[in-house]
């Protein structure tokens, strides 16, 4: 059932609101809206994370080794602060280690430093990890973990105690081979969380090329292209704790690719989630949610598959979202280097013309894995991130344009479009890095979004917002109770200062990572946002007026604002 | 250049003048042979004094002038010299020279012909013309110089490899091959192993072509000119690298010479992963030392549109327009711009004009049809791609834009079809990445 069919509920809601103030508060400047904002780094000796990615790189160089892994900001314990979760490598049929390694749960201090609680929690893992995927998929208030991994996949259950419980096989979420991103939506807006898993190529020990350049001694990380492609998985959410596979009759199985990054959002405006998905040397995938269940590919005729010249590139990570503020959503991938990157403008009809303004050249010599669309200046429109890292560690031995470590990047959007504002955010930003997953979300929950960045074979990189919270903002809590639990597909519209916004609530997005559910809406140096009108996936929109701003606020689904019940 | 010519032409004219004035005048031809142009312009400006128009040191002096870089006051000096004397063949000679430093061909080749006039027999003057006629491109011209030259005496291995070098262009291969086979009789000459190769070439001969520029490699020497056309002859065979260092070593021996940044440019363009910032770097070093270049303008206005550096490129193109007002690539790549930037009646128009000074432009009816399809308008996107695939059937940007059109027409059967072609054409190994890059112009050979 589509929301244009649906009964339409409008809620006026009378608010009452217990929130925290914000630090924001105190440092923000009246009516700066183009004030400086920068990332600074949170050293491991003040966010107490002492946690490495293990690569498990070794002379043959397998696969595996150089495309993870991700990273989370979630609430695990609903204390109302994010948490970190990050990803490790670990045992496979190529790689044994030689100490034991883990996963890593880090629960939030509330005071800018975290605790490792994962031999507590249970998260340790034990398996050669890629992405994670957070929701709560059983709709019972507490969020819950999917990994991917080389190898089959894990669902952890939030016991909702602090511990969690590996239930893959029993709800019925087991994969074979290899995995990358997971992305938790409700593709059939039956108010329960489904899952999509994104599947690299057909690859093991005994498929192991060794990959050797004529002018090199080294074996090199083989370019994807020689493996064959593999069916990415549906599975459908049953309510009942179980969910079925649907990967074949829904078609997402028609089309084998050589998935990583994936995002679920609306490009045709019909009320069901679609998905985009990036593929490696091989044309990327637009799934269109045609209703009953059932998607069609349509990346060639829209545009979004192939190069200009028809070419398949190395799609990596990719996420969504209206940039233009024409109500429409539009799609964004990043490639290899020499590939440059692709901002796909949505036209309305379901094609796309790839539009990437300054980032185009800024990213030609780069290679794209975590990237992400979103406000960090507060100002209303959606700014992106991008985490960069060329996969081949040999790579200068061939070029000396191409390094193995890459900067990042940040765009704002400047309303025509984005601008390059890498150098002015912070001395993080002269730095490199073997980039993969990357996670936003306000872990000081100063009403600016931070970032989480988890690089290949090295320690994580936690990066404070300083100065996005100068400009007045609106934290939003969306709790379901008639559509999924993540509100997945709700859209939010506020005006504020005398502009109009609105933002679609995505899934997925980035690389093999998953971001702070709640959503920061930008106010810019506007003071007041009236009206906050959410349209739930379930077709019920609630209008809610006087909110206060700088602070966040609970909104239940039909019931208007609901106690937080924690303070900073 | 200038002062050798002095010396010899100089000093023989004026020999049978006043003793004190030869000794004086050929006192400051030796200064300015030491490089002691302060003292040499002193001895002339004394000279001038007493007797300003002896058209001698009037040459002189203009070729003080020249060494100090003041170029406007030589070519006055020497213009004097020639009123005063019409007769010095030196001075005619230092005003080719001349002209030639300022990148004025035509006046150059006037001077040449007026020393020729004079002194038919004037080896170096015939050289000089014959080689800037082919540099010009002028062959018909060229080969007439030296066939009624040949006439008279024989000809020397520079003029047989200029010869050889304007029947190649022409493509007279039969008489290129006599001219270069009658230098190897005298000698192992780099030029004429060059040359060779490119009749080898011209007749498909490869491995003949390859063996002849290896055995020219080890005659190179510190040639730049030789470095040049070894480096041509090598991009034509594909032997990018080859051609890549041997144009570098002629750039270190010779960093002013703007045509072998030209060419360098170009050569890094067709490198199977061409490195797009090396060419930028060297058709920028071009357009340093020759501001005006066309050439340059557009290769590197093209290398930025590449980048997707559009407003730079955009300047650029539009500077090589302002120079070569009917290039079909200026137009075609301005529209390619625009058509990235949404501008896409612009885009149209620009297409249509490339399309109009070169009808057979397959990428330009390619980038056309792709337009309309961007418009939504699909029959006039299919006339137009179906137009650029029947000139280039190897356009995998035809195919795709077709697979597109087919895909939206809902015939996915053809749309595969067209993304199928693609496929056998890149295994196949005849996919061309750079299309843009069909009608841009070759590196001079």
């Amino acid at each position: 059932m589509t929301v244009k069919n649906k009964l339409i509920l409008l809620s006026l809601i009378s608010l009452l609101v217990v929130g925290f103030p914000s630090k924001s508060n105190t440092q923000r400047t009246s009516g700066s809206t183009k004030a400086v904002v920068t990332f600074e780094e949170v050293p491991g000796k003040v966010s107490g994370i002492g946690w490495v990615h293990n690569n498990a790189h070794s002379p043959e160089r397998f696969l595996p080794e150089t495309v993870g892994a991700g990273c989370a900001f979630l609430d695990f314990d609903n204390d109302g602060w994010m948490d970190i979760f990050l990803v490790n490598s670990g045992p496979s049929d190529f790689y044994s280690p030689t100490t034991s390694l883990k996963n890593a749960l880090y629960r939030n201090n509330h005071n800018g430093s975290f605790t490792d609680v994962t031999d507590q929690a249970g998260l340790a893992g034990g398996r050669f990890g890629m992405g994670v995927a957070v929701a709560d998929y059983d709709g019972d208030g507490w969020q819950d973990l999917y990994l991917t991994n080389y190898g089959p996949n894990v669902l952890y259950r939030n016991n909702g105690n602090g511990t969690f419980t590996e239930v893959t096989d029993k709800v019925g979420v087991a994969t074979q081979g290899w995995s990358t991103c997971a992305v938790w939506f409700d593709y059939d807006n039956d108010g329960k969380l489904d899952l999509f898993v994104s599947s690299f190529v057909y690859f093991d020990k005994s498929q192991h090329l060794l990959c050797v350049d004529k002018t090199m001694t080294q074996n090199y990380y083989c370019i994807p292209r020689i493996f064959k492609p593999r069916p990415s998985y549906l599975f459908h959410n049953n309510g009942n704790g179980s969910f079925t596979d649907v990967s074949k009759e829904s078609g997402i199985a028609a089309s084998p690719g050589k998935s990583f990054g994936a995002v679920a959002t609306d490009v045709n405006n019909d009320g069901l989630l679609d998905l985009f998905v990036a593929n490696d040397t091989v044309p990327n995938f637009l799934f269109i949610n045609k209703g009953g269940g059932k998607f069609e590919e349509i990346g060639l005729e829209a545009a979004v598959a192939y190069s200009e010249t028809g070419k398949p590139r190395s799609g990596m990570g990719v996420d969504a979202t209206d940039y233009d503020g024409d109500g429409w959503q539009d799609l964004f991938v990043a490639n290899i280097d020499q590939e440059f990157f692709s901002l796909y403008r949505n036209q309305r009809d379901l094609t796309f013309t790839d539009e990437p303004g300054e980032i185009g050249p800024a990213t030609q010599l780069l290679s794209g894995w975590g990237l992400k669309f979103f406000d960090y200046d507060d100002d209303g429109d959606p700014d992106l991130l991008l985490v960069n890292g060329h996969p081949d560690d040999l790579v200068e031995m061939k070029t000396s344009r191409v390094k193995y470590k890459e900067p990042l990047l940040l765009f704002e959007n400047s309303g025509a479009g984005f601008k390059n504002v890498s150098a002015q955010s912070g001395k993080v930003f002269a730095k490199q890095f073997s980039g993969r997953g990357m996670a936003v979300g306000d872990f000081d929950n100063d009403g600016d979004l931070d970032v989480l960045i988890s690089n290949n074979g090295e320690a994580p990189l936690l990066l404070r917002n300083e100065g996005g919270n100068r400009n007045n903002w609106l934290g939003l809590q969306l709790v379901a109770t008639k559509s999924n639990p993540a509100a997945v597909g709700a859209l939010i519209t506020w005006q504020a200062g005398g502009v109009k916004r609105s933002r679609l609530k995505t899934a997925g997005g980035s690389y093999l990572a998953s971001h702070d559910p709640r959503e920061i809406l930008g106010l810019g140096s506007g003071t007041t946002v009236d009206p906050v009108q959410i349209r739930w996936p379930s077709g019920r929109i609630d209008k809610l007026t006087n909110l206060p701003i700088n602070r966040y606020t609970r909104v239940v689904e039909g019931q208007g604002i609901a106690n937080l019940t924690t303070t900073k | 250049m200038i002062a050798c010519a002095v010396l010899t032409l100089t000093l023989h004219s004026t020999s049978a003048q006043g003793d004190t004035y030869t000794k004086r005048l050929e006192r400051a031809a030796t200064l300015i042979v030491e490089n002691r142009l302060d003292e040499a312009e002193k001895q002339l400006v004394s000279l001038l004094r007493v007797a300003p128009n002896r058209a001698a040191a009037l040459d002189l002096l203009g070729t003080v002038r020249a060494k100090q870089g003041r170029l406007d006051e030589a070519g006055t000096l020497f213009k004097r010299a020639i009123r005063a004397d019409n007769q010095l063949i030196g001075a005619h000679l230092n005003l080719a020279y001349l002209y030639l430093l300022k990148g004025m061909p035509e006046k150059t080749a006037l001077e040449l012909k007026e020393v020729l006039r004079l002194d038919p027999d004037n080896a170096d003057a015939s050289y000089k013309l014959a080689w800037l006629l082919l540099s010009q491109a002028r062959l018909d011209e060229c080969i007439s110089l030296i066939e009624k030259l040949q006439q008279s005496r024989p000809l020397t291995v520079p003029m047989l490899i200029v010869l050889g070098d304007a029947h190649v262009k022409k493509g007279n291969i039969d008489q290129a091959e006599k001219a270069y086979l009658a230098i190897s009789e005298q000698s192992q000459n780099a030029d004429a192993l060059l040359g060779m190769a490119r009749v080898s070439q011209s007749r498909r001969n490869l491995n003949a072509a390859l063996e002849y520029l290896q055995r020219a490699k080890e005659f190179l020497a510190d040639s730049p000119d030789r470095l040049y056309k070894f480096a041509a002859a090598a991009f034509g065979l594909n032997l990018n690298d080859d051609a890549i260092w041997a144009l570098r070593r002629a750039i270190k021996i010779r960093p002013d010479e703007p045509s072998y940044y030209l060419v360098l440019g170009i050569v890094q363009l067709a490198l199977k992963n061409p490195d797009l910032q090396d060419a930028e770097e060297s058709f920028r070093e071009c357009l340093k030392r020759q501001p005006g270049n066309a050439q340059a303008r557009l290769h590197l206005g093209y290398v930025l549109l590449k980048q997707k550096k559009y407003p730079d490129a955009q300047v650029w193109l539009e500077k090589s327009i302002q120079k070569q007002t009917r290039s079909p690539e200026a137009f075609y790549y301005l529209g390619l711009i625009a058509q990235e930037q949404n501008e896409n009646e612009k885009a149209i128009e620009l297409f249509q004009k490339a399309i109009q000074l070169e009808p057979a432009f397959a990428y330009a009816h390619i980038a056309l049809g792709a337009v309309h399809l961007k418009l939504k308008n699909y029959t006039r996107a299919q006339q137009e791609l179906e137009i650029g695939v029947k000139i280039n059937p190897q356009s995998s940007k035809a195919h795709y834009n077709l697979a597109i059109l087919y895909a939206r027409l809902k015939d996915p059967q053809r749309a595969q079809e067209e993304m199928r072609i693609i496929e056998k054409l890149k295994s196949e190994g005849k996919t061309q990445e750079n299309e843009v890059d069909t009608l841009a112009p070759a590196a001079p050979r």
